[in-house]
C-alpha cells in the first residue's frame, strides 16, 4: 500500500471515529438539556397543582391548564410516595399517531383522600429539535471531513513529491554505470539528508563495484599468465627426444594439474562475474531455438556416445537476458546431459513458450537433489569434472530471474528452466 | 617471415619464440609498450603477436597504430581476459584472431601459420607435404595425388597436425583445437583417438605412409621419421 493511500485511510478512519464520538456527545448534551427544561418546567407546574390544591381543595378538569393535560386519578390501598418522571406515549385525540410525552407522576391529597397526579408535557416540538440540529451537525461534520480529507491528500501529495521523484531516480539508478546518483533537492530537510545518504551511497556501491570488476579482471590475468607460462614449458618439454615413460607421467599430471587450475580459475571467476552482474548487455533472444543450435555443436561427441537424441518443441520460450550468460547456461546444461550420460543412453531437449528442458538418462544422484546446484558438488569422482557447471547455470538463473528445478524418474534426470 | 611477440611475461615470450623459431619464423620480442612501439615504428613483420595487458600501457594501442603503419601486418591477440567485449573490440580495431591464456604453442603456431597463408595468398593455395597434397580452398585432400574422402573434423585434424610437422602435440591441445574450450571431458580425448584412427586409415587406403606416430602418455606427433 502506498504511503499516502495508508495516511488517507488511517486518517479518515480515525477522523470517523472521533466525529461519531462527537456527534454523539453533542446528541446525548442536547437531549439532556432539553429534558432539564422540560422537567424543571413539569416542577413548577407541580407547584402550580399544589398551590391550587392547596387553596380549593378539589380539582376539575378546567381550562386553567389548557396547555398540560393533567391526569388526576383516585389511589386506594397501598402506595408509594414518591415524585417520578417517565416517557410515555399518548395516542393523539385527533389523529391515530402516538405522540411523546413526558410525564411527571406524584400524589398527593384532595379532600382528604390520596390520588396520583400526572402531569405531561407534549415531547413532539423538543424532539423537532433534536432532529434539526442532529441533521444540521452530520451535514457540518461530513462536510469538515470530507474538506479537510481532500485537503490532506492534496497537501501530502505535494509535501512528498520530491521524495516520490528522488526514489524514481534512485530505482533506474544502475551501479554498473558510471552515470552518479542525483536526487532531487526540496525545502524539506530530511529529504535532502536522505538525498545526501543515498547518493553517498549510491557513489560507495559504483566505486565497490567497479574495484571488484578490477579485482576480478586483475586476479583473471595474474592467475592466467603463469599458468600459461607452465602450459607453455610443458609443451616445449615434451618436444625433447628422450623422454622416458616415467617423465612423460609426470609431465602429463602437471599439465593436466595446470589445465585444471586454469579452468577451475576460469569458472569461479565466471561465477564472481555472473554474481556482481558484469554481463550487463540484454537482447530478446529465444532460448529453444539457441538451444537446437547449441546441441548441433555437441553432434561429435552425441555420436561418439551413440546418444540419441529428440527434440520436442512447442513454441518459442522468448526471453530478454544476456547472450553471452544465455551461451554459457545451454552450453553447460548440454555438457551436463552428456558427460553424466551413459553410452548409447538418450538425451531430450523440450521446450516451450516458457520453459526449455534438457534430460538425459544417467545413474541415480548418490548426494541430495538439493544439493546438485552447490559449487564443487561432484557426482562422478572422475578428475575431468569441475562441480562448477551446475552451479553455473543455478547461478545465471538466479540472475536472469529464471527458475530451475531437477526431477528424476528413473532412469530420466531433468533439469526445466522455467521463466 | 618475421615475427614480433610483445609479451611483458619474459618466460612466456621466450617459450612463444622458441616455439616458433623451431618452426622458421624470424621472432623478436618486445616485453614493454615502448619496446613494442619503438620496433614497429623501426621495421616491418608479417605477424605480430600482442598481449592486452601490458605494464606501461594498453595492448590495442599498439595494435590500432600497427593498423595505421603497417595495415599488412597479421595480429594475434593473446589475453587472459575473456569477456565478449574484449573479443570484440579486438576484431574491430583490426585484429585477426584472438587466443585467451593459457593456450597451446602447438595451437598459437597453426594460427600464425594460417594468418600468413592467408595474407600471403588470400587463401587461394595448395599445402604440400610429402605425398599429402591439400587444397585449402576447396578444402579437399589428396594422397598421391588420389583424392582422400575426410570428414570435416578429419581434415582439421590432418591441417593441424601439417601446421606442426615433427612436433609433439598433447591430445588436449587437438581436442581443443577440433571442439573448443567447453568440450572438456573425458569424452572428447576418446574422440581424438577415433579420429586419429579413422584419419590414419584413410592416409594408408590411399597409400600413403603412416605419419601419425603414439607417444605414449602424452599425444601424437606428425612426422616424416
Amino acid at each position: 500500500m502506498k504511503l499516502l493511500e495508508k495516511a488517507s485511510r488511517i486518517y479518515l478512519l480515525a477522523s470517523l471515529l472521533i466525529y461519531a464520538a462527537v456527534g454523539i456527545a453533542f446528541f446525548w448534551i442536547i437531549k439532556f438539556m432539553i429534558y432539564d427544561e422540560v422537567e424543571s418546567r413539569l416542577m413548577v407546574e407541580k407547584q402550580d397543582f399544589e398551590t391550587y390544591i392547596r387553596s380549593n381543595d378539589t380539582w376539575s378538569n378546567n381550562s386553567y391548564f389548557v396547555e398540560n393535560k393533567i391526569e388526576v386519578v383516585p389511589v386506594f390501598g397501598k402506595f408509594d410516595n414518591k415524585v417520578a418522571f417517565t416517557d410515555t406515549l399518548i395516542s393523539n385525540r385527533y389523529d391515530e399517531t402516538a405522540d411523546p410525552f413526558r410525564q411527571l407522576t406524584f400524589y398527593t391529597l384532595i379532600g382528604g383522600s390520596p390520588y396520583r397526579v400526572a402531569i405531561r408535557k407534549s415531547m413532539i416540538e423538543s424532539y423537532k429539535l433534536i432532529e434539526a440540529i442532529s441533521a444540521a451537525m452530520i451535514a457540518f461534520l461530513g462536510l469538515l471531513l470530507v474538506s479537510t480529507f481532500l485537503f490532506h491528500r492534496v497537501l501530502s501529495g505535494k509535501l512528498w513529491k520530491p521524495f516520490y521523484d528522488s526514489l524514481a531516480r534512485i530505482k533506474d539508478f544502475d551501479w554498473t554505470k558510471n552515470k552518479p546518483l542525483e536526487t532531487v533537492r526540496s525545502e524539506i530537510t530530511e529529504f535532502n539528508e536522505l538525498g545526501d545518504v543515498m547518493e553517498k551511497m549510491a557513489s560507495k556501491m559504483q566505486h565497490d563495484y567497479r574495484s571488484l570488476r578490477e579485482f576480478t579482471e586483475n586476479a583473471s590475468h595474474e592467475i592466467q599468465t603463469p599458468l600459461a607460462l607452465i602450459n607453455a614449458r610443458v609443451e616445449q618439454f615434451i618436444q625433447s627426444k628422450d623422454l622416458g615413460e616415467n617423465h612423460t607421467y609426470w609431465i602429463e599430471e602437471i599439465y593436466h594439474a595446470a589445465r585444471r587450475m586454469s579452468r577451475l580459475n576460469q569458472g569461479l571467476l565466471l561465477l564472481a562475474k555472473i554474481e556482481n552482474q558484469q554481463f550487463t548487455e540484454q537482447e530478446e533472444l529465444d532460448l529453444s531455438e539457441l538451444a537446437l543450435k547449441k546441441l548441433k555443436d555437441f553432434e561429435d561427441i552425441l555420436q561418439h556416445k551413440e546418444i540419441s537424441v529428440t527434440v520436442e518443441s512447442s513454441g518459442s520460450f522468448r526471453k530478454i537476458m544476456s547472450p553471452a550468460l544465455a551461451d554459457i547456461l545451454l552450453t553447460n546444461l548440454i555438457n551436463n546431459a552428456i558427460r553424466h550420460n551413459y553410452n548409447g543412453g538418450e538425451l531430450r531437449l523440450q521446450s516451450g513458450t516458457d520453459y526449455v528442458q534438457v534430460s538425459n538418462t544417467g545413474n541415480p544422484l548418490k548426494s541430495e537433489p538439493e544439493r546438485l546446484f552447490e559449487r564443487f558438488k561432484k557426482e562422478s569422482t572422475g578428475a575431468e569434472s569441475l562441480g562448477l557447471g551446475l552451479a553455473i547455470v543455478k547461478q545465471i538463473c538466479d540472475n536472469c530471474e529464471l527458475r530451475i528445478s531437477y526431477q528424476y524418474e528413473e532412469p530420466i534426470h531433468s533439469i526445466r528452466i522455467t521463466g | 617471415m618475421k615475427i614480433l611477440v610483445v609479451e611483458d611475461e619474459k618466460g612466456l615470450a621466450e617459450s612463444i619464440t622458441d616455439y616458433l623459431s623451431r618452426e622458421g619464423f624470424i621472432c623478436e620480442v618486445a616485453n614493454t609498450f615502448w619496446q613494442a612501439d619503438e620496433k614497429i615504428s623501426l621495421y616491418q613483420y608479417d605477424c605480430t603477436i600482442v598481449d592486452l595487458t601490458l605494464p606501461d600501457g594498453n595492448g590495442f594501442d599498439i595494435i590500432q597504430t600497427l593498423k595505421k603503419i603497417a595495415a599488412a601486418t597479421g595480429i594475434i591477440i593473446i589475453s587472459a581476459r575473456n569477456t565478449l567485449e574484449d573479443k570484440l573490440k579486438g576484431l574491430e580495431i583490426g585484429s585477426d584472431d584472438y587466443m585467451t591464456k593459457p593456450f597451446h604453442l602447438s595451437e598459437l603456431n597453426a594460427r600464425v601459420k594460417s594468418l600468413i597463408r592467408r595474407r600471403n595468398f588470400g587463401g587461394n593455395n595448395d599445402m604440400t607435404w610429402k605425398d599429402i597434397r591439400v587444397n585449402l580452398p576447396a578444402r579437399k585432400v589428396f594422397i598421391k595425388d588420389i583424392e582422400a574422402t575426410l570428414s570435416k573434423k578429419e581434415y582439421d585434424l590432418l591441417l593441424y597436425f601439417l601446421s606442426n610437422i615433427d612436433v609433439a602435440l598433447t591430445k588436449e591441445s587437438i581436442a581443443e583445437h577440433l571442439w573448443g574450450d567447453n568440450m572438456d571431458s573425458a569424452d572428447s580425448l576418446d574422440m581424438v583417438y577415433s579420429h586419429i584412427k579413422n584419419l590414419r586409415r584413410k592416409i594408408v587406403e590411399k597409400g600413403g605412409k603412416d605419419y601419425i606416430q603414439s607417444i605414449y602418455g602424452i599425444g601424437y606427433k606428425f612426422t616424416a621419421s
